[in-house]
């Protein structure tokens, strides 16, 4: 047999020495180490979405995140986010196209900071966000703790967080209202192999209070919600192709009845000169929240019963290709452009029979994102 | 924060360990964990013991498919990735012109062209029939060793064992090739020198100095074996195609994420001469190269 390997691009000897048993990378090298370097990145959102046509709701939103080791063990981090909206929000459904005509323009400012602190074994990291707009503002804190094994190959992840919520719109539709959200999440990250990595995690999360929303039409949602979802990830690295394979499945179960399946796969490719591509699928199929009714709008309306006629909430298959291309620069300097593109409808709903009347509904997102590690 | 140093020898070489860590005890017990398996590499794979696994396999040569296991295919596995990335000038069944080639002969003398031309049929990396499960040398005569790999190897392992103990401050030096985990406890890095290729009385013992730390270095140079005749340097660096030394670099250091790759990033770019410039900076390593006239060069080089 011809005893040639596979090799190609940068580092291929380091890929290929990966694969020798009992050698790996410098455990700090690794996660669960502080981070040794600073980071910031500035990165740039342009959203657009349109149903049946017409174009919805715009969306550019310059942020801002940095990280930055204070010491050995000690690091903080933190972003900030500015979004100005412009547009319609989604539809209702093609009955009501210009429903929601006078629009809504409005702005969003959001910034959040965590401090993690590490230790031997486990890692602490404790963290505030809080986001303003004109008639929603919400405060947030969490808590997290990482412990992992001697070896570092498994890493277990318990986090908690609460968020309060403030809605008060002009139009009187939502009056001072506020919305309590906990979230616990439990989680496993196994290194199975040099190549293959696992995880597991687990998030329930349970909220009282003003779900519903206030610009959509006879909109009125349960006071109470829980969500419980699981994903499974595992990213397989490929040394001979210098690819890795990363998929993701996840389950969540909605006490709305909005319950879905989500299968993603990516593939990250190294390419020479610091370039790597990063092609995905993502589809999502969910079922319609057992309070969605279809169009005419007002049809399935019981007085004093929750009703929604948002398009988020009913039945359909989702469809989010994407790509991902980045390039690391000298010095540290890593530009990336991000461009997915979504398109709902109700006939790709797994085993068909999505909500009927609903228009396709379509997004897309280019990000740009320009970091320098220091 | 205590520091725990152990030296020994092995694979024919001096070796050394240094830990930096709370627990003396546990810092001893990481080391002798290390040591032994230095001892199970060397033994396993020295091209001096009968009983080894490329001593059965040179054994076999000519014979039957020899089953291996899964470190040992991976190690072939690598040795077929550098004989690749290196156009066939490093070969692991190279071994075999040191029948040739005796750096130890006083006085030292050249060997005959003939004996080389004799040599070179079994020296052929392609012709070696490989499955994930057995090996076979098709020649009678042919052999493998894992030099520029196997020692290296044996260093990435031990520090992969010392490391799983919790150390986070360790150097591990096998012959001059080493990995470091982490810095020194005080926070720097380790300092290594890298070896004069042509020490003198008026000469600094290092030509240089390199920064260490969750990395490694390695350095292959023209004096480690050799002789002079006439004023010429032969060294027991052994271009696979010719069977005769390379002649360009008098050493050449790599800093690399691994000992491994240090290693054979290192032998290689001896065996590559003029194009190893070109082929490190394809490897992403960092170098430094003391050329024919000893100059510095490489991306080390100040």
């Amino acid at each position: 047999m011809a005893a040639t390997e596979r090799v190609a691009g940068p580092g291929a000897l380091v890929a290929a020495a990966l694969a020798l048993p009992g050698v790996a990378l410098s455990p700090a090298a690794q996660a669960q180490s502080a981070p040794d370097a600073a980071f910031v990145q500035f990165k740039y959102l342009d959203y657009r979405d349109w149903q049946g046509g017409g174009r919805r709701m715009r969306v550019d939103s310059p942020g801002f995140y940095a990280v930055k080791p204070l010491s050995d063990s000690l690091v903080v981090e933190g972003s900030l986010v500015y979004d100005g909206m412009s547009g319609a929000s989604p539809l209702y459904f093609n009955a009501l196209s210009g429903a929601s005509g006078e629009g809504v323009r409005d702005y969003r400012t959001a910034g959040d900071a965590k401090v993690t602190k590490y230790f031997e074994r486990f890692a602490v990291g404790v963290g505030g966000a809080y986001s303003h707009e004109r008639d929603y503002i919400s405060r947030a804190g969490t808590v997290e703790v990482r412990a992992w094994t001697q070896d570092r190959n498994r890493t277990y992840a318990f986090a908690f967080s609460g968020a309060a919520d403030r809605i008060h719109t002009e139009s009187g539709a939502a009056d001072r209202e506020s919305k309590y959200v906990l979230d616990f999440l439990a989680g496993v990250t196994q290194v199975v192999n040099p190549t293959l990595i696992v995880q597991s995690n687990v998030t329930y999360s349970r909220g009282h209070g003003y779900f519903t929303d206030p610009y959509k039409l006879l909109d009125r949602r349960p006071d109470h919600r829980r969500v419980l979802a699981w994903l499974t990830r595992a990213n397989q690295h490929f040394p001979d192709s210098g690819g890795t394979l990363k998929a993701a499945y996840r389950y969540l179960d909605d006490s709305f009845g909005a319950d879905s399946h989500m299968l993603e796969a990516a593939w990250h490719q190294s390419l020479p000169q610091g370039w790597s591509v990063t092609p995905s699928l993502r589809y999502l199929s969910q079922k319609a929240a057992w309070f969605f009714y279809g169009p005419p709008v007002g049809s399935g309306l019981r007085p004093g019963q929750p009703y929604t006629a948002d398009a988020r909430l009913s039945a359909f298959g989702a469809l989010t290709p994407g790509i991902l291309v980045a390039k690391q620069l000298d010095d540290g300097w890593v530009v990336d452009l991000k461009v997915e593109y979504y398109q709902q409808k109700s006939s790709w709903k797994l085993g068909g029979e999505g909500s009927e009347g609903i228009l396709p509904l379509s997004a897309r997102w280019i990000q740009l994102g320009v970091g320098r590690s220091f | 924060m205590p520091r725990v140093r152990v030296s020994f020898r092995a694979m024919a070489a001096e070796h050394e360990i240094v830990v930096d860590h709370d627990d003396e005890r546990g810092a001893r017990e990481a080391i002798d964990a290390a040591i032994a398996d230095v001892r199970r590499i060397e033994a396993k794979f020295s091209r001096y013991r009968d009983d080894s696994v490329t001593g059965a396999i040179a054994r076999a040569a000519g014979g039957a498919p020899v089953a291996i296991d899964d470190e040992t295919a991976a190690l072939l596995a690598y040795a077929a990735t550098c004989h690749a990335l290196s156009e066939g000038a490093f070969d692991a069944t190279s071994g075999v012109l040191r029948r040739a080639w005796d750096f130890r002969a006083q006085p030292p003398r050249l060997p005959d062209r003939s004996a080389i031309a004799a040599l070179l049929p079994l020296v052929d990396w392609t012709a070696v029939e490989r499955t994930p499960t057995t090996v076979r040398l098709p020649r009678p005569g042919m052999q493998l060793d894992f030099g520029g790999i196997g020692k290296e190897y044996a260093a990435d392992r031990a520090a992969g064992l010392i490391a799983a103990r919790g150390v986070r401050h360790a150097l591990v030096n096998l012959g001059g090739d080493m990995r470091a985990i982490g810095g020194q406890a005080d926070g720097t890095p380790w300092r290594i020198g890298i070896r004069h290729p042509r020490p003198g009385p008026d000469r600094p013992a290092a030509i240089a100095w390199v920064e260490l730390a969750d990395a490694a270095l390695a350095t292959s140079g023209d004096y480690e074996r050799c002789f002079e005749i006439d004023g010429v340097r032969y060294s027991h660096i052994l271009d696979a195609r010719t069977g005769w030394p390379v002649r360009h670099w008098q050493s050449v250091s790599v800093l690399a994420p691994l000992a491994v790759v240090a290693g054979s990033c290192a032998t290689i770019a001896m065996l590559l001469c003029e194009r190893a410039p070109a082929f490190l900076a394809g490897q992403a390593v960092a170098w430094l190269g003391v050329d024919g006239a000893g100059v510095l060069r490489g991306t080390l080089a100040p």
